[in-house]
């Protein structure tokens, strides 16, 4: 009976092995597409997928790259640190070379080493802290700016034409919230305005109201909030309800379709600029809309040029070796919805920037005076 | 600090106290009864709050009904169909488990808890939900020495259904034969037993008054921030284990102390300094008066029952 179930055993991993060798050598070349599908800010992820995956379909429709069709590979981190390496390993065991990802710069940093010491190729269209492009990652791509040119630019708005009588920074203690409100600390004080207050709130929180009414006891005009969307919408709500009188602003992270109604009326953000209202966009745009997707999310577009990027950097070189990939991207020019892209040698898009927007309560946004 | 703005962070502070109290008296009833500490009671709490949400949805499409009959309607079947839960949760993670010794529940609480946490996030998606606002204006907003205070409608609810839900508790437990058969239980159990008390009658009513309680929370929370999420039971959870713990875990007005007290020290603790120092002047507040008060405020020293 023993030897019958030791024969069995070896029956059924000689099948597993031939299962897996067949899936290696089958025609397609993987791109994981790490990001958040479950969890309080998976309407980034939403985006995300979207211009992901847009891209993909229009690529394999025209003949894929290098004779191979493009396959998706979507994993869920939700945004946690926690998660992030169990998503990254996988990528690894499954012998995936790409990866357009992750979302979340918290959940991006103990992956990314994962992907730097096995020699993935990593572009990633969402996360912005200044950390990533600072270990010296050979493999590290991003498609959109970082916070060094966020901040900066939320703080010169800040100081040159909001121009508060007391400011305000907040912050929710994680990679990408502090990091960017940090920025914009800098950015002010070297501005000449020192914040009146520099505070950090908690995660998951739900009420804000003393920290609010000591803001209002202040007499603070302007706030800036480094973090997510769903704290934002309770501070904004309950600096309403308590009646503060200041202009809230943002970083790309708080501009979502859930910020909407009064109290989000007039809130600014710094977003990459709308490349959906681009002319030569237009058809990408419409490829969008008939998905019944709204093209100017924040990540659409950055994640489209994400694909882009690294499907000519591949046809390129010509090779689909993480290495070659990455010398043919860092030499190289890239036409993309973005515009013309070249990146630094941390990898860093080089002229990205940021604008400036005013969101409204129906959760649409224009461009700020 | 002046007048009014301690007076606006006292309203921050006590209604702030009042979810957590609200949730407290499901720990401490627990634990008064079978001495153990039910670490799903914040899930109930959230379970309440989708129940409310469902609820609104449905009746809001089908009908439009005025604001107030919606968040009537919400709050009945948010606690018919959490007391269920609080019931059922007993019935099958715990009874069976009541002869065992004392880490043996509370291993089952645990997972109680993960499993409804999870059970929601699959039913619900683990995404922030809206709940529409219903509740808007504020009771009173004045000026006073050029420092504008106020209490909006949906804070002032929480306060009052609070201390209102208290009062009939604590009447209940006082002045009812249901409310002897617990301070019974809470004495004794085993004698309560014998002297003719179906105990087990008993523990379902404790659980199902804790449900009730927090069911009502957790509609009221989810009408006062307006989203909801399947995590949301566990900060509220352990924010009002703490409450319980502070006032005298086994102790209903020690909950209810507990709660205020949690609430006031958060608020004046980020009135005062950074915003990050709030818990931590709140928990080591914790532990200095467990240091000096091992049982709590209003909790009396333990017998020890085995």
């Amino acid at each position: 009976m023993k030897a019958f179930i030791f024969k069995a055993a070896a029956f059924f991993c000689g099948l597993l092995a031939t299962t897996m060798t067949f899936a290696q050598t089958t025609q397609t070349i993987k791109m994981a597409v790490p990001t958040a599908l479950t969890g309080p800010v998976a309407q980034y992820g939403d985006m995300h997928r979207a211009g992901v995956r847009l891209a993909v379909e229009q690529v394999n429709e025209a003949g894929g790259i290098l004779g191979k069709k493009i396959e998706l590979v979507e994993l869920d981190d939700a945004c946690e640190p926690k998660q992030s390496p169990a998503v990254a390993n996988k990528v690894v065991n499954d012998g995936i070379k790409f990866v357009l990802g992750h979302l979340c710069s918290g959940a991006f940093k103990p992956a990314a080493q994962i992907y730097n010491e096995n020699d993935v190729l990593m572009v990633t269209s969402t996360a912005t802290t200044d950390e990533l492009s600072t270990y010296g990652y050979k493999l590290f791509f991003r498609t959109i700016g970082k916070d060094g040119q966020q901040g900066p630019a939320a703080g010169e708005y800040i100081v040159k034409k909001a121009k508060p009588k007391k400011l305000a920074i907040i912050h929710d203690k994680q990679t990408y919230g502090q990091g960017v409100a940090t920025q914009v600390r800098k950015t002010v004080e070297s501005l000449g305005m020192k914040p009146t207050i520099f505070e950090a709130i908690n995660r998951g929180d739900t009420d804000y109201s003393a920290m609010i009414t000591k803001m209002k006891q202040e007499g603070i005009d302007f706030v800036y909030y480094g973090g997510y969307h769903p704290e934002l919408i309770v501070l904004l709500k309950q600096a309403k309800d308590l009646a503060l009188n200041a202009t809230w602003m943002g970083p790309e992270g708080a501009a979502v379709p859930d910020v909407k109604g009064e109290s989000a009326e007039g809130l600014l953000v710094t977003l990459p600029p709308d490349f959906s209202k681009e002319p030569t966009n237009a058809k990408i745009t419409e490829a969008f809309k008939a998905k019944n997707q709204d093209p100017s999310g924040a990540f659409m577009m950055t994640s489209y040029a994400a694909v882009q990027v690294l499907t000519d950097a591949i046809k390129g070189a010509n090779s689909e070796d993480p290495f070659k990939v990455a010398d043919y991207l860092h030499h190289n020019k890239f036409k993309t919805v973005l515009g013309e892209i070249e990146f630094t040698p941390q990898g860093d898009w080089s002229t990205a920037r940021f604008d400036i927007f005013v969101w409204h309560k129906d959760a649409t946004k224009t461009l700020a005076p | 600090m002046d007048f009014p703005q301690f007076l606006q962070q006292l309203i921050n502070g006590l209604s702030l106290g009042a979810i957590y109290a609200l949730i407290a008296i499901g720990y401490t009833m627990v634990y008064g009864i079978i001495g153990m500490i039910n670490f799903a009671h914040g899930e109930i709490y959230m379970i309440g709050a989708y129940i409310g949400l469902i609820t609104i949805t449905a009746i809001g499409t089908m009908f439009g009904c005025p604001a107030w009959l919606l968040i009537v309607s919400a709050l009945a079947m948010a606690i018919l169909v959490t007391c269920c839960y609080g019931w059922a949760v007993e019935r099958f993670a715990y009874r069976p488990l009541r002869g065992s010794p004392r880490l043996v529940p509370l291993i089952s609480a645990i997972g109680m808890s993960i499993f409804l946490q999870n059970y929601i996030a699959v039913l619900q998606t683990t995404r922030d939900l809206s709940v529409p606002e219903l509740i808007t204006g504020h009771l009173f907003s004045f000026t006073m020495d050029g420092f504008n205070v106020s209490m909006s409608n949906s804070r002032a609810l929480i306060l009052i259904v609070t201390i209102a839900l208290m009062a009939t508790v604590t009447i209940y437990i006082r002045s009812t034969r249901m409310g002897r058969a617990c301070r019974a239980c809470s004495q004794d159990i085993r004698m309560a037993g014998l002297l003719g008390i179906d105990v087990n009658k008993v523990i379902s009513f404790t659980f199902i008054v804790g449900a009730f309680l927090a069911a009502v929370g957790g509609v009221l929370i989810g009408l006062s921030i307006n989203k909801i999420n399947p995590f949301i039971g566990f900060v509220a959870g352990i924010k009002a284990f703490t409450a319980a713990v502070i006032g005298g875990i086994g102790s209903i007005p020690g909950a209810m102390l507990g709660g205020a007290l949690l609430g006031l020290i958060e608020t004046f603790a980020s009135a005062f300094l950074p915003t990050e120092y709030k818990d931590i002047v709140a928990f080591s507040l914790l532990i200095l008066i467990l240091l000096i008060r091992p049982s709590g405020l209003l909790g009396r020293p333990e017998v020890e029952k085995v």
